[in-house]
């Protein structure tokens, strides 16, 4: 059987498995989707959001990308962040990275990548800035997992300093940002960091209400 | 947690009162449940006064209150059949005492959680509709023996035919018709006591049910002597209590089985003493959950603790000639809607009942047998109610049948038979409903996929061995295993014989997430996601 055949056979037993359970399923979200959460994640393949938190469609709104970064620049995050923050209102933004990300093993190697160097700069600037602590980590494979740590926080503080999160602390103390990072080798996420409505930052990149 | 052997007094006001509300409670209960169980009413106290001081005391629940069990009357009636006599009974409550102590050693606390609850509310209501029945004889006055294996049918007309209203007028029959005036006013009266109480008045919480209608019944009986002295009830005719004359305390303790030895040489008795600890045990535990869901302080009870005790108390039962204890519900409600804090208000009812049995037994003795039968057919129906009845038919019928299967089973047959049948029936329609959906077939023209969505025994057999049969010559087969923790043997064989017929029927085949370590079979596809051409 060709292998894309075999997605398409998958989904019609997944179809019948699911109107087995429920015959309601799909009539249920056909109309409207009410998230609770926005998933920002890798676009790595072993790294499947739905699955690996249990997840029924309807519930998580998500967006990934290359070692799941957040550019100010970047319209195609930007409108899944506004849409679903501002319209669908969801209660949680979950950043979520893994160890042994290749995006980040590529930011801490010197290899060309070509326009894919450019996406992954960001991280080559949280090395810079934490070069002290990450060499401090050992192996390369070390260095690498703590990069991914470090990266994930760096990315929370950049939906802080976006307009569109600012704007729904202020008016309606949601959502709450989360950091957390999955383990290829054993399945489990680990929640890094918890960044509540209305925390402090810089004040440079504090707007006025 | 207070360690169960240490005793705190700080309450001892509450538990002091709550003691006495419950003894009011007990006394008729432990008479009665005697009588229900054909069984003398002196075997029902003493199992009482030992449930009260001693299990109490070492009881793995603060509030739980032990004593003869409703429960347990079809197995005590069975028993006493079977062996036909009450020597037999004592020394199987005694070994039956053995058995819950290994029980409660090897940690079986847990044990009564395998029994499906439908199985356990079908149980409860069979045993309420034998008592609620066997009681019809005594709240009429009737002295004859009364079965209920060859009575339930005939019951009606067995009483119509021999002209159970002729008989009425003839004191010799027995019937009464004072009996038949206390039974159904006290009927009436538990039924209105127990709105009142609900409605929250003091007094009806104050005085339990059972105790009114036993006053009543004493009252009405004096007041018949009075009147109309050949219609009342007498000891004599069997309608009221009796309980030998006790000369010294000595007396009390040399009930029990005088030839021990020689019947625990008798393999019967073992096994007339497992079903005690079963039944008992399993009736322990259900009333210790929901002891400690009405506890106003969410203390948890120890099962296995529990059992121990239990275990000693039915040791100390059969040695001195009671019934076999479990801790009990109605009992132990009692106590805790009684404000009782501590196990202290249980012990204190066992010494409440052991003063009434030494000091008050002439008072005892007016008691009409037909207030205790109007006080158990209450019970029983309790036990069987239409809103008992109505709250399983709402589960489903996964629910129902196995209840309504052990309930028809335990009046027509024995409990056992019942329990069995009805957990045997229990778990079939548990299987059947597994049967659905256990794979899920699609095709896309000549491309078939199988995939697992639960675990497949060899209960999917037949299904899966059909659908592999109609698979036409030629065609392209994906089976996945992915959502299914266990396959069994036969299931793995299945697809062997696909593999081995495949090449003459061209088919291909491919399996995914079939798990390697369980599949040398069919190691010649191996693991996960590779292809297996033949």
């Amino acid at each position: 059987m060709d292998t894309y055949k075999r997605l398409l056979m998958a989904n019609k037993a997944w179809v019948q498995e699911k109107l087995a359970l429920s015959p309601s399923f799909f009539q249920d979200t056909a109309d409207e989707q009410r998230p609770n959460f926005l998933w920002i994640g890798c676009s790595d393949s072993r790294v499947p959001a739905e699955e690996i938190t249990g997840t029924n469609p309807g519930e998580m709104f998500s967006h990934r990308n290359i070692a799941n970064l957040v550019h100010h620049t970047d319209f195609n995050l930007l409108s899944v962040l506004s849409f679903a923050v501002e319209f669908l209102k969801v209660k949680h933004v979950i950043v979520c990275g893994h160890y042994g990300c290749g995006g980040v093993k590529a930011a801490l190697s010197k290899h060309r990548y070509g326009v894919l160097d450019e996406w992954l700069r960001p991280i080559k600037d949280v090395y810079h800035d934490n070069r002290e602590i990450i060499s401090a980590c050992g192996t390369l494979e070390d260095q690498a997992n703590r990069l991914v740590e470090i990266n994930i926080h760096e990315q929370l503080k950049n939906l802080m300093k976006t307009n569109i999160i600012q704007k729904a602390w202020h008016e309606d103390r949601r959502p709450t940002l989360h950091g957390w990072v999955y383990g290829l080798s054993d399945g489990f996420l680990k929640s890094l960091y918890k960044v509540d409505p209305g925390s402090p930052i810089d004040d440079i990149y504090q707007f006025e209400f | 947690m207070p360690s169960p052997f240490k005793i705190r007094t700080d309450s001892i006001k509450q538990d002091l009162s709550a003691g006495f509300v419950v003894f009011l409670v007990a006394l008729p209960l432990c008479l009665g449940i005697a009588i229900a169980s054909d069984a003398p009413p002196l075997a029902g106290l003493i199992t009482g006064i030992l449930g009260g001081i001693i299990v109490s005391y070492l009881s793995g629940s603060e509030l739980g209150v032990s004593g003869p069990a409703a429960g347990l009357v079809v197995t005590v009636i069975s028993i006493q059949e079977q062996f036909g006599n009450l020597e037999a009974l004592f020394v199987a409550v005694f070994l039956s005492g053995l058995f819950q102590i290994a029980l409660g050693s090897i940690r079986a606390g847990l044990l009564a959680t395998f029994f499906p609850s439908s199985v356990i509310k079908g149980m409860l209501a069979g045993i309420g509709i034998i008592i609620a029945f066997k009681q019809f004889p005594h709240a009429i006055g009737w002295r004859g023996e009364f079965n209920i294996e060859d009575g339930l049918f005939c019951f009606g007309s067995y009483f119509c035919l021999h002209g159970l209203y002729s008989s009425l007028w003839e004191p010799h029959t027995g019937v009464s018709v004072v009996a038949i005036l206390i039974s159904t006013i006290s009927v009436g009266l538990l039924i209105l006591w127990e709105r009142c109480k609900q409605g929250g008045s003091k007094l009806f919480s104050l005085v339990p049910g059972p105790l009114a209608v036993v006053a009543f019944g004493i009252c009405t009986n004096a007041i018949a002597s009075l009147l109309m002295p050949s219609l009342a009830l007498s000891g004599a005719k069997g309608q009221l209590v009796e309980l030998p004359p006790l000369a010294s305390f000595s007396e009390l303790i040399s009930q029990g089985p005088r030839n021990l030895l020689s019947w625990i040489a008798l393999p019967a008795v073992w096994g007339a003493a497992a079903t005690i600890a079963v039944i008992g045990s399993v009736e322990t535990l259900l009333c210790l959950e929901a002891t400690d869901k009405l506890d106003t302080q969410k203390r948890i009870s120890r099962p296995n603790r529990e059992l121990v005790a239990q275990g000693i108390g039915n040791i100390l039962a059969g040695l001195l000639g009671g019934l076999p204890m479990t801790s009990v519900i109605v009992r132990s409600s009692a106590n805790i809607y009684a404000g009782a804090q501590t196990r202290l208000s249980g012990m204190f009812h066992g010494m409440f009942l052991l003063l009434s049995l030494c000091f008050i037994p002439h008072v005892l003795n007016l008691i009409p047998l037909a207030s205790l039968a109007a006080i158990l057919i209450v019970i029983g129906y309790k036990l069987a109610a239409a809103k008992v009845i109505k709250g399983v038919w709402k589960d489903g019928y996964d629910q129902f049948l196995p209840f309504i299967i052990t309930a028809a089973g335990v009046v027509l047959l024995d409990l056992l038979s019942g329990v069995l049948i009805g957990t045997c029936f229990g778990l079939a329609v548990v299987l059947i409903m597994n049967h659905h959906a256990a794979f899920t077939v699609v095709r896309d023209e000549n491309d078939f996929l199988i995939r697992f969505a639960k675990d497949v025994t060899f209960l999917q057999k037949i299904a899966l061995k059909r659908t592999l049969a109609r698979l036409p010559d030629g065609a392209h087969v994906s089976i996945d295993a992915g959502g299914a923790m266990f396959i069994d043997h036969d299931i793995l064989e299945l697809i062997e014989d696909l593999k081995n017929s495949a090449d003459g029927r061209k088919i291909q085949i491919e399996l995914r997430n079939f798990p390697t370590a369980r599949f040398d079979l069919l190691s010649a596809f191996s693991s996960r996601g590779t292809h297996g051409h033949l």
